[in-house]
């Protein structure tokens, strides 16, 4: 079976500190798989790794079948094109304007005509709800969930295999959060895409994901899909689920 | 005890000094590299030509009537002292061109723009918008740090230029309106010392500082970590950096062009 992300002993340390350690796992296409765990336990160090954005120190990582860690630059921003990220803040530009962040990496990565990327743009922004009359606003003219929902659409824009969710819905109030996570599914169920998502929301963890995987320590210590999740009697997860400050989660290194 | 741990301390600095050198060299190497390869971003270039050649001239030029009026004024004071006004055109002329033009230009610059890259680029950083870029598929180094380094090169020199003339009318003001000096004598006087070499080794240092400059902004830009305060160090860095860099190239670039 083939799958869009593969990762094996994925290796990753900070000076004498280790972060990651073998970490392993694959993603089939149109699946969701959503990694929880505590801060500091590498979630997003992980997605950086896969994304090459930060250099691994052994292991594999695969995207597509292709081993980033082999490609050269120019394969690798072409690789890159064909994934999606929600950064935790947004990370839209600030210099630019609503529309021109949607288009960005069409313009920049597919080298389309500023009108067809537009067009297209003015597509994912009513996709993810929003009215095309924002579409020449700057960022900092937005409310923290129309950034989300923006950050969205330029995710999508590109139509990627997989798109990499990082903490979508952190710093949202609950509404807004459950709006966000029904565009996080209708983008990936109806577009068939596949995503990569951390988060510490339970809510939003029960209504994106297809499968789970608890990271503790740098490892993956639990694995299993949504129902697995609330039925499981792993210490771990139990304490992750019920937020109890009791229990095998120390708090210290999590 | 003290003496192998003050060797220490001497040590780390030096190894710490070392490998900037080789982070900041493999920086602009990957920038050039980069850079050089089309797809070009001339949008990127236009605006950043703007920033650099087209705001940059009020306080370049401002910078430049006010030390050549200052310099007219100084060299009055100890030039007549033995009967010598007359060399003062050209003394203000030399100085100007090869030396405060390019010099003065250069630290203005350092503080207008060196400081405001590294804070844009600081924070882009901080928030994630430079891993944005490269999962959009668009090398960071060249979108954003090329434009700089080449619009920087390029247009140094130029407001060096434009300086250097704001500085000449400064001089020749205070000489004929305030000195008294004879209007078509010091611009006789002016003229016939400048040597082409004046103009072109000022222009030459226009752009090494232009280059360093806009390296220093990028390159601490990219060095921001931490946030707020991150950035707020790294433009100081930026800055101290850039001026240090300037003086030192300065030293360096009289003796070659001497």
């Amino acid at each position: 079976m083939s799958f869009i992300i593969e990762i094996e002993n994925l290796k990753k340390s900070f000076g004498k500190k280790t972060i990651l350690h073998e970490v392993s796992l694959n993603i089939s296409p149109g699946e969701s798989y959503v990694i929880i765990g505590g801060s500091g336990t590498g979630k997003s160090v992980l997605i950086k790794c896969i994304l090459r954005l930060l250099d691994i120190d052994s292991g594999i990582v695969k995207i597509n079948g292709k081993n980033v860690n082999d490609l050269p630059q120019s394969e690798m921003l072409k690789t890159l094109l064909r994934c999606g990220v929600l950064y935790q803040g947004g990370a839209l530009f600030d210099s630019l304007n609503v529309i021109d962040n949607v288009s960005f990496g069409l313009v920049y990565g597919y080298r389309k005509s500023t009108k067809e990327a537009y067009k297209i743009a003015i597509d994912k922004l009513e996709a993810v709800d929003l009215d095309e009359k924002i579409a020449f606003s700057f960022p900092s003219e937005l409310s923290g969930g129309m950034k989300k929902r923006v950050a969205l659409a330029r995710a999508i824009a590109t139509d990627p295999d997989i798109i990499f969710f990082d903490e979508p819905t952190t710093g949202l109030d609950p509404i807004t959060s459950g709006t966000i996570n029904e565009l996080i599914v209708k983008c990936t169920k109806e577009m068939g895409i596949s995503a990569l998502s951390i988060t510490h929301d339970i809510n939003s963890l029960k209504f994106i994901s297809d499968r789970v995987g608890l990271l503790h320590g740098g490892r993956i210590i639990w694995e299993g899909s949504k129902g697995d999740l609330m039925t499981t009697d792993d210490p771990y997860v139990q304490q992750f689920i019920t937020g109890s400050p009791i229990g095998p989660f120390t708090g210290k290194n999590d | 005890m003290f003496v192998v741990r003050f060797l220490e301390k001497i040590g780390q600095v030096f190894i710490s000094f070392l490998m900037a050198i080789g982070e900041i060299t493999v920086f602009s190497y990957r920038s050039l590299s980069a850079g050089i390869r089309p797809p070009y971003y001339w949008k990127q270039i236009a605006q950043q030509s703007l920033q650099i050649g087209y705001f940059s001239l009020p306080v370049v030029g401002m910078t430049a009537l006010f030390v050549g009026v200052a310099m007219a004024l100084q060299c009055y004071l100890g030039f007549s002292e033995f009967t010598a006004e007359t060399a003062i055109p050209s003394v203000v002329m030399i100085a100007m061109t090869r030396e405060l033009g390019p010099v003065l230009t250069a630290l203005m610059v350092a503080g207008r723009l060196g400081a405001s890259m590294t804070a844009e680029i600081g924070t882009m950083m901080v928030t994630e918008q430079i891993d944005a870029l490269t999962t959009l598929s668009v090398n960071s180094h060249k979108y954003l740090v090329f434009p700089r380094l080449l619009t920087g090169s390029l247009l140094l020199p130029f407001l060096v230029f434009v300086d250097d003339i704001i500085g000449i009318l400064g001089g020749y003001l205070t000489g004929v309106y305030y000195l008294g000096f004879n209007s078509s004598n010091y611009i006789h006087n002016t003229f016939s010392s400048m040597s082409s070499q004046d103009v072109i080794s000022g222009l030459i240092k226009g752009v090494v500082f232009g280059f360093t400059i806009c390296l220093m902004g990028c390159y601490h830009g990219y060095s921001s970590q931490g946030g707020a305060e991150g950035v707020g160090r790294a433009t100081t860095n930026s800055v101290v950096a850039s001026s240090i860099m300037i003086l030192l190239l300065d030293c360096i670039l009289t003796f070659v062009l001497f």
